[in-house]
């Protein structure tokens, strides 16, 4: 069951990345929104806990 | 002659050019020449050049009649995308926010291409801030794809200019830029050649980021002999741009050598030409043959992790992409494109963990790319599962179901970004509607002669890349 975000929690969010958004345009973006973080969730399913991000690219 | 000079080859053109067999003053003007009988159509340059072009093809004949040393590109026009910085000529990032932006000095490889001899004919339409794969821009309308401009299809992109200007014979090569493919899918689209080099072997210094860890600059051209001779010229260390590796830069022609047999090609089935289209899939399937026939030794690989590439790179992409743009995302919101505005609306809803699960998720791609190269020398696959889309068209069917033509078109390219391993996407058939098919031939870290030699093979073996679009 996804959860679902009001206005209120964007706004909300938004103010905490430093951005004013109107209510329009943040209902604009609500179902985009809701399908990136259900994509994003799915990173929470992989087994990770053992690897090591990546912060160095090959440099030689 | 004209249509001859426009189509030839960088390195004939190069040839030509030091033998005095034609002036590079005759190359430039009949490029020129094209640009003003063609461009208002297919609309690839957002500056032309043509004064500082002709200047610097004059200079260059006065050299070679002076007898002074030239370099590898002496006299060849080439144009770049509109992300490199060029000195005194406005760099805009295919923005209304950069509109009037005028660099001091040059990107470091378009200082490179200068000091070869190479002469800039323009800048090239992109989409805003290489942020879209399909070559679309609010500003400046979209390119036009060469080989079906009458029923306004899709470019590609990022680099749609350089795609189409490379195709319709308005520059005999380009730059792209490749975060997620944007140099390989205008390449597939266009019937063209398009390489993404390792990650570190080409400098971004002067070159307008979308996301500093994925950003790969290339060359674009219509041969793989071409695009080695530029990448030559490109590649090396930049004390200007930190990713940048010490190791030397081979000599990319010399290892042209045409020879596959026993070069070891891995085909990519699953994710890759599973999800092509019947005729993108028959395409890559015959040309997985010609290289066997040819006397490769040809197997079938996975790469499992890459089902996780598009959640991944989406929290590297577009957080990178916000932190980038946030001065001008609070004080000129209404100068974005609306759909470019929103992609970087949403990286303000990803958090620092879900970036850090992203680099992750690309430790284990980049392994599991390193392991199917372990034990072989090549992987082959689709450049894109699709031919060129209508620029209206939003939705589209794949090999395993419908798709987003925005995601359909980034799909394949992009794990390659995520892993840096090289990557040069070349033509490889036509459909039955007349529009190219494209494949990628990917390669160990920093070994792009291995993947330009089979490249270059693979053009010596058949003709796609020598067609042209019929243009009025």
């Amino acid at each position: 069951m996804d959860a679902v975000f009001d206005l209120a929690t964007l706004r909300g969010a938004a103010r905490v990345a430093g951005f004013t958004w109107t209510d329009e345009e943040l209902e604009a973006l609500r179902p985009v929104i809701q399908a990136s973080l259900r994509l994003l969730a799915t990173l929470d399913t992989l087994p990770l806990d053992a690897v090591e991000p990546t912060t160095q690219y090959r440099i030689l | 002659m004209s249509a001859d000079l426009a189509f030839a080859p960088v390195a004939d053109l190069a040839r030509m050019i030091a033998r005095k067999e034609v002036s590079p003053v005759e190359v430039v003007r009949v490029h020129l020449e094209r640009i003003a009988a063609l461009d208002a159509t297919l609309r690839a340059y957002i500056t032309v050049c043509d004064e500082a072009a002709l200047a610097a093809a004059r200079a260059a004949e006065s050299a070679l009649a002076a007898g002074r040393p030239v370099g590898a590109l002496h006299g060849v026009p080439v144009a770049l995308k509109d992300l490199y910085d060029t000195a005194g000529v406005r760099t805009t990032g295919g923005s209304k926010i950069l509109a009037d932006r005028v660099p001091e000095a040059d990107a470091t490889v378009v200082r490179r291409l200068k000091e070869a001899g190479a002469i800039v004919l323009g800048k090239l339409h992109m989409v805003e801030f290489a942020y879209g794969p399909e070559g679309l821009n609010a500003h400046h309308g979209a390119p036009r794809n060469p080989w079906d401009a009458a029923a306004a299809r899709m470019p590609g992109g990022s680099s749609s200019g350089s795609g189409v200007a490379v195709a319709a014979g308005l520059a005999p090569a380009a730059l792209g830029s490749d975060t997620g493919g944007s140099i390989r899918i205008p390449a597939s689209l266009c019937g063209i050649t398009g390489l993404k080099p390792t990650y570190g072997r080409v400098s971004r210094a002067g070159v307008l980021p979308l996301a500093w860890s994925m950003d790969h600059v290339g060359p674009m051209t219509r041969t793989v002999a071409d695009s080695a001779l530029l990448l030559r010229v490109m590649a090396g260390y930049d004390p200007a741009d930190a990713s940048t590796s010490v190791l030397p830069v081979p000599d990319y022609l010399a290892a042209l050598s045409g020879d596959v047999k026993g070069l070891r090609v891995g085909l990519l089935r699953s994710f890759f030409l599973e999800s092509a289209t019947p005729e993108v899939r028959a395409a890559v399937e015959t040309a997985a043959k010609a290289l066997e026939k040819a006397g490769a030794i040809l197997d079938e690989v996975a790469l499992p992790a890459v089902a996780h590439v598009g959640a991944a790179s989406y929290a590297v992409v577009a957080s990178e992409a916000l932190a980038y743009h946030t001065g001008w995302l609070k004080s000129r919101p209404t100068d974005y494109d609306p759909e470019v505005r929103k992609r970087l609306q949403l990286g303000a809803f990803i958090t620092g963990a879900h970036y850090v699960r992203g680099q992750q998720v690309r430790a284990l791609v980049r392994n599991e790319v390193d392991a199917a190269l372990a034990r072989r020398d090549v992987l082959l696959a689709p450049t894109t599962p699709l031919t060129a889309p209508r620029l209206d068209e939003r939705q589209t069917t794949l090999g395993d179901g419908p798709s987003e033509v925005r995601g359909a078109l980034i799909r394949l390219t992009r794990p390659f970004n995520f892993s840096g391993h090289p990557a040069c996407a070349v033509p490889c058939g036509f459909s039955t509607g007349g529009l190219p098919i494209g494949m990628q031939l990917v390669g160990r870290p920093f070994d792009e002669a291995t993947v330009l030699r089979a490249a270059d093979a693979y053009q010596r073996l058949t003709d796609w890349h020598t067609r042209r679009p019929v243009l009025a």
